[in-house]
């Protein structure tokens, strides 16, 4: 060891005792120095100040003697004098002058004289005059008298000093000792020894309970139990995540899917036990098979596709899942779903199930998405994608049939649904035979099959398989033993010729099949171009219906009706006319077909019923009681133009519903017999009249005319017509206008258009007629001229007849 | 107050009339010495330089013991009492060098002294100077 560092160790002993001596020793040297400086040099000049103080007390004494001999200038005197000044130990020379003249010198023996600031002068003035200076006096101090008292005092201070001292450094350091170094080596060893773990902590030191020791010893307890604390929940959770290791560990192996680690590269670092399991490779092969491998050597069916699914989840950033298809060691196939997630630091990490049953279930799902269940056919659905494949394909020309059987309704309706199942199993059945294998036979609904005939590009080709398919179906069904005789009509489109996408063909085979069964069906039709283009008409002319009936273009004609036997004018018939934008005027014939097949005559109906009513109230109003007659379709009855719709509109407009007269047709009674008959009872009861319009156009049944509540009959024109001829017209006329009579009914006549008609029916005793003769159909606001013409017409017949009689 | 003048200056003759006439320094009328400043006189009287102003030795004389002219005259020269003075000799006799003024007996004597001893100087009630003499200092207070 070196000086210096002899010298350290002396300034910084170990141990707080030996290095709080030192301190205190240290600084008692300073202090101790410091207060000896002072006390020197405080000593010092106390000691000068009473050295001078003695010096002037002396000088005091001896100066009027001075003053004497310095007057009389008496050497002798003033030698006397200074003599006598020498015997005070304090003086060590003195010398008298007296006007520029020393009297008197004396200095103790073996001194050096010299007169320094120490020295005391002093003027001395003349006896007799104060103010006058007639000599001096100095008197030089002793030095060493002074010193010799200065060193005592400090020599007695520093004795003091020093003693005093040493008890403090004494106490200072017992102290320490008491209260500070042992207490905290017995902390120090306890703590050597102390095991905070096993609950061991620091005694506070005796008397230490309210000091800084005890404090730290509290302290150190304190540190101790939160140092315990700590490391019991670190062991729990160190414990808690080996027992979360395992678990994961074990979710991992016992995993019925497959997970795996890849690089970004695709080389497989990790997997489960269910991983290779999935792949159909043996669990013992399994490390040697996979170490090292990448994705793409897994037996995947498609290994190029395999390959660059790791590469595309890396590019994308996100989790991908792909359906693949693995070959296993027997051959058989399996798919895989394999989901691969990146998981950051260019790794993968990825999750492959096992989805053959799912993908049998789509399959299947599929299947039976295509497939009627009833028959095993392919559905509508199946057989758009049949279509459809067909044409992807490329593969050329085919035909599409649609067969809809005739009247099938019927059986269902007739014979019940099971008998109906078995009609279309034996449709099913009868027209597999009539086509080759190639081709597809589907259920589209109910009753309707459609065919695709694989590459038939002939119109001929096709309509003799129809004819074929015809026949075969005409053959009776056994139903129960008992045969069933139907009819079908096919509708014929060819691929490409007619059309050239799915849609269109569908149509396009409807439009045929339509045109095939407006024609009576049991027969096959093709399709051509005017089909399509009356369709297309169809569909303007609907649209513009639709049009019409939202802006309300429709108006009620009115064509007088007249009573012959009281010769007036009776009433009216309301005929509806749609004013086109284009077109002009359209007749009802022309518009109604179509309004009653697409349901639009509900709100056509709505909308005369209300014209109807205000005209009835306008003529009320005018104090005319005419009856209005207006024509309601079957497709109304029952519920398109309710009894309650009725009554409301004649409320609203304030009309008494016996002069609203309903005309229906016998069709009506071609329906729903039922309902129609309930209507017919309730309106009736509400006190609207009833025309059976056509009467004896239809399937008439004369019974009807029993069962329903009809208070007029209208005899069509066509009868009128033929009056004429005094014929076989005339015969039905008179018939129908007999029969009217016998059942109590009114009978209007329609269509009367010359005065032999008129006279005939009056002949016949036909009461009401309606026709050309008397008015066209007219427009509201023309009504009341029509009426007048009509009025004068009967007044000139009357006339006529007067002068006839 | 409207007192005669007269009877003022009576009163004033009256009040310093009992007081000893002020003393005077004189010389011998023969001498040459003609005037003396107070400095000088104290010198020559109190032992200090015992010379006239033209350097020739100057001889005082004191009158004699318990006279008041003594007394005044040291009470209006220096201002001490009798007592200072005579304490003022006893120290200086001790050494033997500076001898005080000469001592007579009576007043006359100091006259004669004057008048007979070269260089001799004295002091003298104002009442006492003739024509002998020469006053060479008053001391008017």
């Amino acid at each position: 060891m070196n000086a210096a560092g002899r010298v350290g160790d002396l300034l910084h002993p170990r141990g707080l005792l030996p290095r709080s001596t030192v301190v205190i020793l240290l600084a008692w040297m300073l202090a101790g120095l410091a207060a000896v400086l002072y006390v020197a040099h405080a000593t010092q000049q106390r000691a000068h100040a009473a050295a001078q103080t003695r010096l002037n007390e002396l000088l005091d004494t001896v100066e009027s003697t001075v003053q004497v001999a310095c007057f009389a200038k008496d050497a002798t005197l003033a030698g006397e004098l200074a003599q006598g000044l020498l015997n005070s130990s304090d003086v060590l020379a003195v010398a008298i002058s007296a006007d520029r003249g020393v009297l008197a010198r004396a200095a103790r023996a073996g001194a050096p004289v010299a007169a320094d600031a120490t020295a005391i002068r002093r003027d001395i003035r003349s006896p007799f005059d104060a103010g006058k200076v007639v000599g001096d006096i100095v008197l030089i101090p002793d030095p060493w008298v002074l010193q010799t008292r200065v060193v005592e005092e400090i020599r007695f201070a520093v004795l003091q000093l020093s003693w005093q001292l040493a008890m403090v450094a004494f106490a200072v350091a017992v102290v320490m000792l008491l209260f500070v170094v042992r207490p905290i080596k017995a902390m120090s060893d306890r703590l050597h020894r102390m095991d905070p773990a096993a609950g061991d902590r620091l005694p506070i030191p005796g008397r230490h309970a309210d000091t800084e020791i005890g404090q730290l010893a509290g302290d150190i307890n304190e540190l101790a139990d939160r140092l315990v604390t700590a490391l019991a929940a670190e062991r729990e959770l160190r414990i808690q995540r080996e027992i979360d290791e395992r678990k994961y560990h074990a979710l991992f192996d016992n995993a019925e899917s497959g997970i795996f680690l890849i690089d970004d590269q695709g080389a497989l670092l990790s997997w489960n036990r269910a991983f290779p399991r999935l792949f159909g490779l043996a669990p013992e092969h399994a490390e040697e098979t996979l170490r090292d491998a990448r994705l793409e050597a897994l037996p995947w069916l498609h290994p190029a596709r395999a390959a660059g699914f790791p590469a595309s989840v890396a590019e994308a950033g996100a989790p991908l899942a792909r359906d693949f298809a693995v070959r296993l060691a027997g051959g058989a196939e399996r798919w895989l779903n394999v989901a691969i997630n990146p998981v950051g630091d260019k790794l993968l990490q990825g999750v492959v199930h096992d989805v053959s049953h799912l993908k049998e279930a789509e399959a299947r799902a599929r299947r039976q998405m295509v497939t009627d269940t009833l028959t095993g056919l392919a559905n509508r659905a199946g057989l758009e994608e049949r279509m459809r494949v067909l044409m992807h394909a490329g593969a050329g020309a085919f035909a599409l049939l649609l067969v809809d059987l005739d009247q099938f309704k019927r059986v269902n309706e007739g014979m019940g649904l099971p008998a109906g199942d078995e009609v279309l199993k034996a449709t099913t059945a009868r027209l597999s035979n009539c086509v080759k294998r190639d081709d597809t036979v589907a259920r589209l609904s109910a009753d309707r099959f459609g065919v695709i005939l694989d590459r038939v590009a002939d119109a001929g080709a096709a309509e003799s398989i129809a004819t074929r398919i015809l026949t075969e179906l005409r053959h009776p069904y056994f139903i129960d033993g008992a045969p069933l005789h139907l009819r079908a009509s096919i509708g014929i489109t060819l691929y490409p010729r007619d059309g050239g996408d799915l849609p269109t063909l569908l149509r396009q085979a409807e439009l045929a099949m339509d045109s095939a069964k407006a024609t009576g069906g049991d027969a096959c039709a093709r399709f051509d171009t005017h089909l399509a283009e009356a369709a297309e008409r169809r569909r303007r002319l609907e649209r513009d219906l639709r049009d019409a009936i939202r802006e309300r273009r429709f108006e009620l004609f009115y064509q007088p009706i007249i009573d012959l036997r009281d010769n007036r004018l009776a009433g009216a018939e309301a005929l509806i006319r749609w004013c086109h934008p284009e077109r002009g005027l359209v007749p009802p014939d022309e518009f109604i077909p179509l309004a009653e097949k697409t349901g639009l005559i509900v709100d056509i109906g709505l909308l005369a019923l209300d014209a109807a009513c205000q005209q009835l109230s306008a003529w009320n109003r005018a104090g005319l009681s005419h009856s209005l007659s207006l024509n309601v379709s079957g497709c109304q009855i029952p519920d398109g133009l309710t009894p309650e719709q009725l009554l409301a509109a004649c409320h609203r407009h304030g009309v008494p519903p016996g002069r609203l007269a309903l005309e229906i047709t016998e069709g009506v009674m071609l329906r729903d017999v039922e309902k129609s008959l309930r209507w017919l009872r309730t309106v009736h009861d509400m006190g609207f009249r009833v025309y059976l319009d056509d009467f004896g156009t239809g399937y008439s049944s004369l019974s009807y005319l029993r069962l329903f509540p009809v208070d007029t009959l209208k005899v069509d024109k066509s009868f009128v017509r033929d009056l004429r001829a005094d014929g076989h017209g005339h015969t039905l006329a008179a018939a129908i206008i007999a029969m009217g009579d016998s059942l109590g009914l009114d009978v209007v006549a329609e269509g009367v258009e010359s005065s032999a008609q008129l006279n005939a029916l009056r002949d016949l005793g036909c009461r009401y007629v309606q026709g050309f003769l008397f008015s066209r159909p007219v427009p509201a606001g023309d009504f009341a001229a029509a009426a007048t013409r009509v009025e004068c017409y009967l007044a000139e017949q009357a006339r006529a007849q007067a002068g006839l009689f | 107050m409207r007192a005669p003048l007269p009877l003022l200056l009576g009163l004033l003759v009256f009040a310093t009339a009992p007081a000893v006439a002020d003393p005077v320094v004189v010389v011998s009328a023969r001498g040459d010495v003609q005037r003396l400043d107070r400095e000088d006189v104290v010198n020559i009287f109190l032992g200090r330089y015992r010379r006239f102003p033209d350097g020739s030795t100057a001889r005082p004389v004191d009158q004699p013991e318990f006279s008041p002219t003594k007394a005044a005259f040291y009470r209006k020269l220096v201002n001490k009492d009798l007592n200072e003075i005579n304490a003022y000799w006893a120290r200086l006799v001790f050494s033997g060098k500076t001898p005080p003024p000469a001592r007579v007996a009576s007043a006359e004597e100091v006259a004669t002294f004057i008048l007979a001893t070269p260089g001799g100087i004295g002091y003298l009630a104002r009442d006492q100077v003739d024509a002998r003499f020469r006053i060479v200092l008053e001391l008017p207070r």
